[in-house]
């Protein structure tokens, strides 16, 4: 009947050049996944980063237009598009005011 | 043979640990002890900075719903650059740059450049959309770069345009702000030149301390300003009216919260496009509103009648025999239209404006507590967030004369700016206590966190009871006098007072025609949420302010109460008394 090991005695019986050239070998593995993923972080950051500044210049574009509107309506004379000044006010009751004198 | 294997592993162990220890401690030596060293030699071989692309922070106005709405933001689009030396086709690719940037290229400026054979890198266009940007790229014409490029733009164009001020190059070969608020907060919404590397390896060990604690972290960010755009495009608007119609040499104002100092708009007419402004005059960069001085006229009469009511020299009741002229030392003043008015209380030197009534009431209180009072309100600066506040001009509070005092208590040899002015009156709507004025309510950092500014001290000059008596006293000019009372609202009490004030003649003394107007206001009158000042500096063809400013005033008004939904504060009517106001 064969001898059955643990795992920690299968490694304690590896020489330690074996186990150290693993261990390199895993390390080196590690480190060229860290570099790809530090290059990948940095490729979309860059990607993100122009995305974002995109979209502000496309809000400002829509800024701009609604800016331009409030002026436009600000100013426009509302006796050349038909409307016409009331002859008389009338102020009804509304709601109470909260600075009553 | 069990213990000599165990000999060995230990002494790999210890190996391993020595091998670590030094590690570690060659590590420290390199990131602690020489790190800085190596952060700025790792910068030189790995890092370029990304300052071609430049990087800012936005200001924003704020909505009355507290939206913001951008006042000074990035734009992002395209340059065009050529290589002369491999630029085959000059005529070909002029006509295709051409053809796809918005801006005029003159085409004797590009064959010159093209014709420098010694240069490899020339730009010959700026600001193209995303879209010509790309459509010229994909043609890929030989010695034409296309250039990602990012540039200043202020989508409200004149809107508060020297308030937000401007970028621009300085002495030095940085784009920096220059004016307004884009100055005063330069150290926040600039952009450190590291902030993104190409090498973002370099990068993460460089700056490996900043990670966590990175001091622009908490520096950096965007601005939000009190101002309401909506608020403010009335204002431009209004004020551009009073200045083409009088062909005034300026017209400016403010409005503001008269409890916080909120500023909700200020503007000057004559103004420039903030997105065009190669041609504009270098004086029009500077805020009027906050660095030039004016003599207000009499809008300063509220502000003598409060000291006389605050040191107890008069009374609401009291009063005084006008002769309509009165000799002060060797100098005669005189009311607006020389007339007498006999025997007449308080209210009256408001209501009709009348300079021999503020003479009196500043006889009554004396030069020295006048002087004191004064220099309470004017004597500082108000501390505003924007650059180049101007000093007032107040050498008349230390003269001997009395003439002297008797002027300035109708706005006359007193000079101080706009938003001084503001700041002084709107004690008479703050319960007496003065505010600090500003326009940016906090600062947006990137980190997301939202710091606001506080602006909460106030400086007390007069009682509330003072202010309230001056408040009821403007409320009655504003319902009866101004315009005969033709302007009051039955729902909404205001109070106000025009000013009218004669011209420095730099020759000496004064224009005897030429004038600078002003008017204020603030509303409702026992709660105020708004005050109001306006000026209009050399009107032509007009003398007095209530003919130039009343109406802008009471469109002002009208708009504020109706955007802001400000609740009535009086005589509402019931459904049975009501009765139409004539217009």
């Amino acid at each position: 009947m064969p001898k059955r090991y643990s795992r920690t005695a299968l490694v304690l019986a590896l020489s330690p050049r074996t186990f150290l050239l693993w261990l390199a070998a895993a390390l080196f593995v590690a480190y060229l996944a860290l570099i790809a993923v530090v290059m990948s972080y940095a490729a979309l950051t860059v990607e993100f980063a122009q995305s974002v500044r995109s979209d502000e210049a496309t809000v400002a574009i829509l800024e701009r237009e609604y800016l331009s509107e409030v002026s436009a309506i600000t100013s426009a004379n509302y006796a050349l598009v038909g409307y016409a000044k009331p002859v008389a006010v009338l102020f009804v009751p509304g709601a109470p005011g909260t600075a009553l004198r | 043979m069990r213990a000599q294997f165990r000999l060995r592993i230990r002494l790999i162990l210890v190996c391993l640990l020595l091998v670590a220890f030094l590690i570690l401690t060659r590590l420290y030596f390199v990131q602690i002890i020489q790190g800085d060293e190596y952060a700025a030699k790792a910068d030189r071989q790995f890092a370029s900075s990304s300052s071609g692309l430049f990087d800012r922070g936005s200001i924003y106005f704020t909505r009355k719903d507290g939206t913001l709405i951008s006042a000074a933001t990035l734009a992002t689009g395209f340059l065009v650059a050529i290589n002369p030396q491999t630029l085959t086709d000059p005529e070909g690719a002029y006509t295709t740059i051409t053809a796809a940037a918005s801006s005029t290229l003159m085409r004797d400026a590009f064959m010159t450049a093209a014709s420098k054979k010694s240069q490899v890198y020339i730009e010959v266009a700026h600001h193209l959309s995303e879209s010509a940007g790309k459509e010229l790229a994909a043609k890929k014409i030989p010695g034409v770069q296309v250039l990602r490029e990012r540039w200043r733009t202020y989508p409200g164009g004149v809107l508060a345009a020297q308030t937000v001020g401007i970028v621009s190059y300085g002495s030095g070969d940085s784009l920096a702000g220059r004016s307004g608020l884009e100055a005063q907060y330069e150290s926040t919404l600039a952009r450190s030149s590291d902030a993104l590397y190409k090498n973002f390896f370099a990068q993460l060990f460089s700056s490996a301390g900043n990670v966590l604690v990175d001091a622009k972290n908490v520096r950096e960010g965007d601005i939000i300003t009190t101002i309401e755009p909506e608020v403010e495009t009335r204002l431009v608007e209004d004020l551009a009216k009073v200045t083409a119609k009088y062909s005034s040499k300026e017209s400016g104002g403010i409005i503001m919260d008269p409890r916080t100092g909120a500023i909700y708009a200020l503007a000057t007419n004559p103004t420039y496009d903030a997105n065009d402004f190669s041609n504009t005059k270098s004086g029009l960069f500077k805020n009027p509103l906050v660095s030039n001085v004016y003599e207000f006229g009499s809008i300063m009469k509220p502000l003598t009648m409060a000291v006389g009511l605050a040191t107890g020299s008069i009374t609401p009741e009291s009063t005084y025999k006008d002769t309509g002229c009165i000799q002060i030392d060797t100098r005669t003043i005189c009311n607006y239209d020389l007339k007498a008015r006999g025997v007449i209380p308080m209210q009256e030197i408001l209501s009709q404006s009348l300079n021999v009534g503020v003479s009196w009431i500043t006889a009554q209180v004396g030069t020295e507590q006048f002087r004191t009072y004064f220099t309470k309100l004017f004597g500082e600066k108000t501390g505003i967030d924007l650059p180049a506040e101007g000093s007032p001009l107040l050498r008349n509070l230390q003269s001997p004369r009395q003439v002297e005092y008797a002027n300035m208590s109708f706005g006359q040899g007193i000079s101080v700016t706009p938003i001084q002015m503001i700041r002084a009156l709107g004690a008479l709507a703050n319960g007496g206590a003065m505010v600090r004025p500003h326009t940016v309510s906090a600062v947006q950092l990137d980190s997301g966190v939202v710091r606001p500014i506080d602006w909460s001290g106030t400086t007390p000059v007069f009682s509330p009871e003072v202010a309230r008596e001056v408040s009821t006293m403007l409320t009655s000019v504003g319902d009866h006098s101004i315009a005969g009372g033709a302007h009051r609202i039955p729902t909404t009490s205001f109070a106000a007072k025009t000013g009218t004030a004669q011209l420095v003649n730099p020759a000496g003394g004064y224009y005897k025609d030429r004038y600078f107007h002003s008017f204020f206001g603030y509303f409702p009158s026992y709660n105020p949420r708004f005050i109001i000042l306006l000026y209009t500096n050399d009107p032509q063809g007009v003398q007095y302010a209530s003919e130039t400013l009343t109406s802008t005033f009471v469109d002002l008004t009208h708009f504020l109460i109706d955007y802001y939904q400000i609740p009535p504060d009086r005589g509402v009517p019931t459904a049975q008394s009501a009765s139409p106001t004539t217009l």
